[in-house]
């Protein structure tokens, strides 16, 4: 039982493929895997981040707020259509750094102020809209640096180079959470915080690090959006909220902390993009992913939660 | 009588109102004229209906994230079905809303889920039937049906908006719901101790949907009241409200760890907003920098108001 609980991320998966494979056999064409790859690099960029949050059990709700401002300060670096700057591949760890800094104000707020997290994020999420909208009037600006474009149309091996990118992302998010202290500490934190602490794990100092890591992958996910919308407006990542959280507790990650990896990550946002692909070769209107998502999270969190750790839910 | 530094930061946000609106005033005199004075309530009207249902669930130690969903879904309703039905469009949007409320809260104490993403998550899934039900666009409101049904919107009595009135009854209800009522006082001590409350023989599980079901009607209320000022109903009519209303019920001074706080805050901060909101345009903050004005503020208020003695470890 234990053992099938531990797949059962990927049946579901498997599952869900070969029903709508079944129903229309243009799902297992090669362009629609390679649109299903495509598609899920931005998604798997915001999980795997929010994914290292909620490993500690806390929760990031600023994802929208800080690829925002990560995107628009990118697109406004790059050559565009409303300023002259024009700094080409240096605006890349701009934006990194950029999305880690507003990572590492959320990690303050909690742990200095101690706000918890989801109010918090919440907060400095819309202060990231407001900063991204006000920075831009309001407006969109279009992108014309094709090297930056390139990340989203040049291809390798017939996939878009923002696969690949997302593929080492991955496998260092991998590499930091089963073979680093900041990754081993965050799940130790989750797991039992009060244990942590009295072994000597710094909590305040790993709490931090750890929102400051995800910050950085959102804005890695900012740079991938803008290469592949061909545009930065503070409205960019509308709604990545929610596919990012369902992703996250969908792949495994119970919201008390303290478990979930990196690959379950992926499985999660496979699982919801597939989803979405096959709604829309059904022909279901796109609007619905979301209230599927929602029941998504509600019985993923439910089936997840250990309700042994919580006797008081708030 | 000495006055300690818990009664000021009790008293803070009035002070903080006044002082602001004695601010703007010397700005521009304008601004305290009647006619200013009444818009302004009008104003803040749906807001603070909006804020005064999420202050229920912040007292049980909770959080709202879908009134803004909800009170969407409430214009939806109300647009599509006034034609046929007239007035009892009304009823039915807020009972709809109600039901959703009521079932983030089934969901919430029957499988134990955290408040904040069992709102989130049903939030989703009513932002996902709005947009099936209008066909993702606004639907506008017929001037007839308008004037038929919604005379208790839009018009005037006594030479104040009805709005305010409104929003003067759903007051006067709500605090004699929560000072009054065996329902009100159960919030504030499950809000309090939780563990305590249970031992004690409190229903907490039914007083908790209570919670939220209140929660989504009064959104749901809030929604058709915009949907009456607008004149339309929209899947995303109040996309911009939840952050407001969510900074109204804390800025005025309830907790969000629950069992402190009343209606009488969420009135304060409440106008509190809307006061800041003006007083932006009058000094000229740009329209798109109030967001992060908002945003601040939220964190600031929670930084003020939080006790900390209640969360040994903060997540």
């Amino acid at each position: 039982m234990a053992r099938l609980r531990r797949f059962s991320s990927l049946i579901v998966l498997l599952l869900i493929g070969l029903l709508v494979g079944s129903i229309n056999h243009h799902f297992f064409d090669p362009m629609n895997l390679t649109r299903i790859a495509t598609a899920s690099t931005i998604p798997l960029l915001m999980a795997l981040g929010g994914m290292f949050v909620i490993q500690m059990g806390s929760i990031d709700l600023s994802v929208e707020g800080v690829v925002a401002i990560a995107a628009v300060c990118f697109s406004l670096l790059i050559s565009n259509t409303l300023n002259a700057h024009s700094i080409g591949l240096w605006a890349l760890p701009v934006a990194v750094v950029v999305g880690a800094l507003m990572g590492l104000v959320n990690g303050l707020l909690q742990v200095r102020l101690r706000i918890p997290s989801f109010i918090g994020t919440l907060g400095l999420g819309f202060v990231g809209i407001g900063l991204a909208t006000a920075l831009l009037q309001g407006n969109t600006v279009r992108v014309v640096d094709m090297d930056v474009r390139a990340v989203a149309l040049y291809r390798v091996l017939g996939l878009p180079l923002s696969v690949w990118i997302v593929g080492v992302a991955l496998i260092i998010a991998h590499v930091v959470s089963r073979h680093t202290v900041l990754g081993r500490h965050a799940l130790a934190i989750g797991g039992a915080e009060d244990l942590a602490r009295l072994n000597g794990v710094q909590v305040g100092r790993i709490r931090i690090a750890v929102f400051a890591l995800a910050g950085g992958f959102y804005g890695l996910a900012a740079i991938l959006a803008v290469a592949q919308f061909g545009q930065g407006h503070a409205l960019i990542a509308q709604g990545q909220l929610f596919t990012a959280i369902t992703a996250i507790v969908v792949g495994g990650c119970s919201l008390a902390g303290g478990n979930g990896s990196p690959f379950g990550t992926l499985l999660g946002v496979l699982i919801v993009v597939v989803l979405s692909n096959g709604m829309v070769l059904m022909g279901i209107p796109p609007y619905v992913q979301q209230g599927v998502q929602g029941v998504l999270i509600i019985v993923a969190v439910a089936m997840a939660l250990d309700r042994a750790k919580a006797r008081v839910v708030k | 009588m000495p006055i300690s530094l818990n009664d000021f930061r009790s008293q803070a946000p009035l002070l903080a109102l006044l002082l602001l609106m004695a601010l703007i005033t010397g700005y521009d005199p304008g601004f305290i004229q009647p006619t200013a004075v009444l818009g302004l309530a009008a104003d803040t009207a749906a807001l603070f209906i909006m804020a005064t249902g999420i202050t229920f669930v912040v007292l049980i130690g909770g959080i709202d994230l879908s009134s803004q969903a909800v009170a969407s879904m409430a214009s939806v309703i109300v647009a599509l079905l006034l034609p046929d039905f007239g007035t009892w469009s009304v009823p039915t949007a807020i009972a709809a809303g109600a039901a959703a409320g009521a079932i983030s809260g089934v969901l919430h104490t029957r499988l134990r889920l955290p408040s904040f993403i069992v709102t989130l998550a049903v939030g989703g899934v009513v932002a996902s039937l709005n947009m099936l039900w209008s066909g993702n666009r606004t639907l506008n409101i017929e001037a007839a049906d308008r004037a038929a049904s919604f005379g208790w919107v839009i018009g005037q009595s006594a030479g104040i908006p009805n709005e305010v009135w409104v929003a003067i009854a759903v007051m006067i209800l709500c605090v004699v719901i929560h000072r009054k009522t065996a329902f009100g006082r159960f919030t504030n001590a499950i809000g309090s101790g939780e563990s305590a409350a249970w031992a004690s023989g409190i229903n907490v599980l039914r007083v908790k949907i209570i919670s939220f079901a209140l929660s989504g009607g009064l959104a749901a209320l809030s929604g058709v009241m915009m949907a009456g000022r607008l004149s339309s109903g929209s899947p995303t009519l109040a996309n911009e409200f939840l952050l407001p209303a969510i900074a109204a019920v804390l800025v005025g001074g309830t907790a969000l760890t629950g069992g402190v706080g009343g209606i009488w805050r969420t009135l304060i901060g409440a106008l509190l907003v809307s006061v800041v909101r003006i007083g932006m345009t009058f000094v000229g903050v740009s329209v798109f920098a109030q967001q992060i004005v908002f945003g601040v503020i939220l964190i600031i208020a929670v930084a003020f108001t939080i006790d900390r003695s209640k969360l040994p470890v903060v997540k």
